[in-house]
């Protein structure tokens, strides 16, 4: 199976690469579908989902829940994916120092949390000095493998606001501040994506011509990330919700309350596309046969009712098509109806099955259908982006710029590096590639 | 041997009347265990009207309950400890009343019962006990053939005096006069006296006016209201074993009502009261305690709620905060 992928992965690089390589580039039109936009959207999922692994496995050991084993062994998975994609970029060397550097820092989590078990503050003090090691560390690799382009201390900076992010997330959950708790996970969550943008942008910059020369911070990258980041909160916080829920653990409400939260920022997000009665739309389809339905899915596993759970998923599926629907009525059919209703069914059906792995106690499975969920909601973050700027093409529109320097040369005397390039190229875009193929399985 | 005979014959007579005044046969079709019966313990089940105003809609159809057999059970236990006594004895210190107190029920012809005896008070079995949410009645003679009974004194209580009630194992209740009035005979107003009231009240009644001989009694009833003086301890006890409180954070959110749980043991669930014009509020939802505190309202915007905690034993909170603000 690994092998085959590979292979594919093989295969499609080489036809990415041929027409990148071959044709001219068509910068009409904005596209979400650019070299660069492929990079941040990869760096998105990665990234983001070590922040909501990180911070479930953490609570899970604290409660010496079950399933904290299998948490912790996802978020060593999700590590394991950077690997291939540095690689790709850097080099099997830097990828090397990378895995080193990041896989490492993992270990310090169970750290923190045994500390807090045990109310041991020494052992604190040490997870938290290593927490800064790291921080320093994997600073100076970003700013060395990107040349700069991403600076150590902005770089140091940003680390440091994550691993923040995930100490506080974790210490109000130990205090039982649970609204602290969410708001941290939250922020925590969305700086995720500032990262990706500053690290995607940043080696772009670094090797402008293995992105074909596009640009990972467009309008059209922003829109989907934005979407990536909302689809995949929502995803991160459903399957959060609907096990916080079943366990009726003591911190549900305040889970569903960051729902809350998102649902409005997901609302804002159209508003600022498709206005306000769009976005009261929205929020009524999203509210209702949806995160409604998904609560009673709990609650007719806690009642153990066949016939509620069989009416949830009535709702459910009703979703899916009214969901599908606005999408497709919002974007003029540039995401046809059909198609996102599709999309949004096999969401469901994502969100279920993580959802009855963990109930039948397979928590194995549970945190696969959870990855597989999860990078599920960046291929809904891409179609729904394109359909939304190919609808819109106006208010997405780069800046105007030319493709290329001009040409003031003729490369008499820089002959020799042009084969480096070439393969430098290679290798990039085999990582869009390898994107590109993540999503293309999860879609299947 | 005949006088033997006659002694049984009417014994057993009398045993089944009193049997029947006091309802022991509705009980016991009710009850395993009916020593409780003569002492009245389950009259308040077996009396529709007379129930508390929270027994009117069963909490498990109300709410699913889970797994709560045990807790359930445990703070309906404790809330029958919690209901009032079986009064065996009277006390009105201003008017000098120090008497025993017999049960009595309705009588063949609708009329509430009287003690046998003029130096006995009757307690209205069917009705509340002293302690209870409603109205208690207990009735005494005014006077005898021959002289003044237990309750001849009765027209000189004052606003603000207190009735002291106790059961077998001395419990004692306090009650203060509220005020006092009299009714004719033929018209009084039952329900007022005997009917249900949110508050714990003990009336008193006894005869008053002019001896009718036509008909065979005073022309009119003196009805003495008192409310229960909450005992100050007691109380707070009560408060802090079922930690009474309305649920915060509500908030409309869009199409939903939200608010977080009261994470306190003995919460059955939620109950939502919408209004329109923000003054009338009618109960739209029953939320149990493990589902999402949300309520769907698709036209949540125009409306504002509240949200109530209820409780295993079926005690309602304050309303919280109205949502939106």
């Amino acid at each position: 199976m690994k092998t085959a992928k590979r292979i594919l992965i093989t295969i499609m690089a080489i036809m990415l690469l041929t027409p990148s390589l071959a044709m001219a580039h068509d910068h009409s039109e904005p596209t979400t579908k650019t070299p660069a936009s492929d990079l941040r959207s990869t760096l998105d999922q990665l990234l983001s989902e070590h922040f909501a692994l990180a911070t479930t496995a953490m609570m899970k050991d604290y409660d010496d829940a079950e399933d904290a084993e299998q948490a912790y062994a996802a978020l060593d998975q999700n590590a394991m994916d950077m690997t291939p994609a540095v690689a790709s970029v850097y080099g099997d060397e830097a990828a090397a120092q990378f895995e080193e550097i990041f896989v490492n820092h993992n270990d310090y989590s169970p750290d923190f949390v045994e500390a807090a078990k045990s109310g041991d503050e020494a052992m604190r003090e040490e997870a938290e000095a290593e927490v800064d090691e790291f921080v320093e560390e994997f600073g100076e690799f970003l700013s060395t493998a990107t040349e700069g382009n991403l600076p150590a201390d902005a770089a140091k900076e940003v680390l440091a606001a994550h691993e923040e992010d995930v100490i506080s997330t974790f210490d109000h959950y130990v205090n039982e501040e649970y609204e602290e708790a969410y708001g941290a996970y939250r922020e925590g969550f969305h700086r995720m994506f500032d990262i990706s943008k500053a690290l995607s942008t940043a080696i772009t910059t670094q090797m402008p011509d293995q992105f074909e020369n596009t640009k990972a911070d467009t309008p059209a990258a922003d829109l989907r990330s934005t979407l990536n980041s909302l689809a995949s909160e929502h995803f991160a916080l459903a399957a959060l919700e609907m096990q916080k829920g079943y366990d009726q653990a003591s911190d549900y409400d305040f889970v569903t309350w960051a729902e809350n939260m998102h649902t409005e920022d997901f609302k804002a997000a159209i508003a600022s596309i498709y206005g306000d009665e769009g976005a009261a739309q929205f929020e009524k389809v999203w509210q209702q046969d949806h995160i409604n339905a998904q609560s009673d899915i709990i609650t007719a596993a806690l009642e153990e009712d066949e016939e509620a759970r069989m009416q949830a998923e009535e709702s459910l599926q009703m979703f899916a098509e009214e969901f599908g629907a606005f999408l497709g009525t919002s974007t003029e059919g540039n995401l046809p109806a059909e198609a996102a209703t599709e999309a949004v069914w096999q969401h469901e059906e994502q969100v279920l099955a993580t959802f009855d792995n963990y109930v039948a106690g397979d928590y194995e499975a549970a945190y696969e259908s959870y990855r597989e969920g999860y990078g599920f909601m960046f291929g809904i973050g891409e179609t729904l982006g394109e359909a939304i700027v190919t609808q819109m093409p106006d208010q997405f529109a780069g800046e105007e710029m030319p493709e290329e320097m001009p040409k003031t040369g003729f490369g008499g005397a820089t002959d020799a590096a042009s084969t480096t390039w070439m393969w430098v190229a290679f290798a990039v875009t085999a990582l869009a590639g390898a994107g590109f193929m993540i999503r293309k399985n999860a879609n299947q | 041997m005949k006088w033997k005979i006659y002694f049984t014959v009417v014994g057993l007579v009398a045993l089944l009347l009193t049997a029947y005044s006091t309802d022991v046969f509705a009980n016991w079709t009710n009850s395993s265990e009916p020593e409780e019966d003569t002492r009245g313990e389950l009259s308040s089940q077996s009396d529709e009207n007379l129930t508390p105003p929270e027994e009117d809609v069963p909490l498990d159809e109300e709410f699913t309950i889970l797994n709560d057999q045990e807790t359930l059970e445990k703070f309906q236990t404790e809330k029958k400890k919690e209901e009032g006594i079986t009064p065996t004895h009277i006390k009105i210190p201003s008017i000098d009343v120090d008497a025993s107190i017999e049960q009595v029920g309705i009588l063949d012809n609708g009329q509430m019962g009287v003690p046998q005896e003029m130096e006995k008070v009757g307690w209205f079995e069917p009705g509340t006990k002293p302690g209870d949410t409603g109205n208690s009645v207990l009735a005494g003679h005014v006077d005898s053939k021959t002289g003044p009974a237990v309750f001849f004194k009765l027209d000189q209580l004052e606003e603000g005096d207190d009735i002291i009630v106790s059961d077998e194992e001395g419990t004692e209740l306090t009650y203060t006069v509220k005020r006092m009035e009299s009714y004719p005979y033929t018209d009084s107003p039952i329900n007022e006296i005997f009917g249900p009231t949110d508050q714990k009240n003990l009336n008193l009644i006894t005869c008053t006016g002019t001896f009718n001989r036509e008909a065979g009694t005073h022309d009119e009833r003196l009805v003495v209201y008192t409310e229960l003086v909450e005992p100050e301890q007691p109380e707070e006890e009560e408060e802090q074993e079922l930690d009474i409180q309305a649920p915060t954070n509500v908030e409309v959110s869009g199409t939903f009502i939200t608010w977080h749980a009261v994470r306190v043991e003995g919460v059955a669930g939620y109950r939502v009261y919408k209004s329109t014009d923000g003054e009338n509020y009618e109960k739209v939802a029953s939320i149990s305690s493990h589902e999402r505190k949300s309520f769907t309202d698709e036209e949540a915007a125009d409306h504002s709620y509240y949200v109530t905690t209820v409780y295993l034993d079926g005690t309602e909170s304050d309303p919280s905060k109205v949502a939106p603000e």
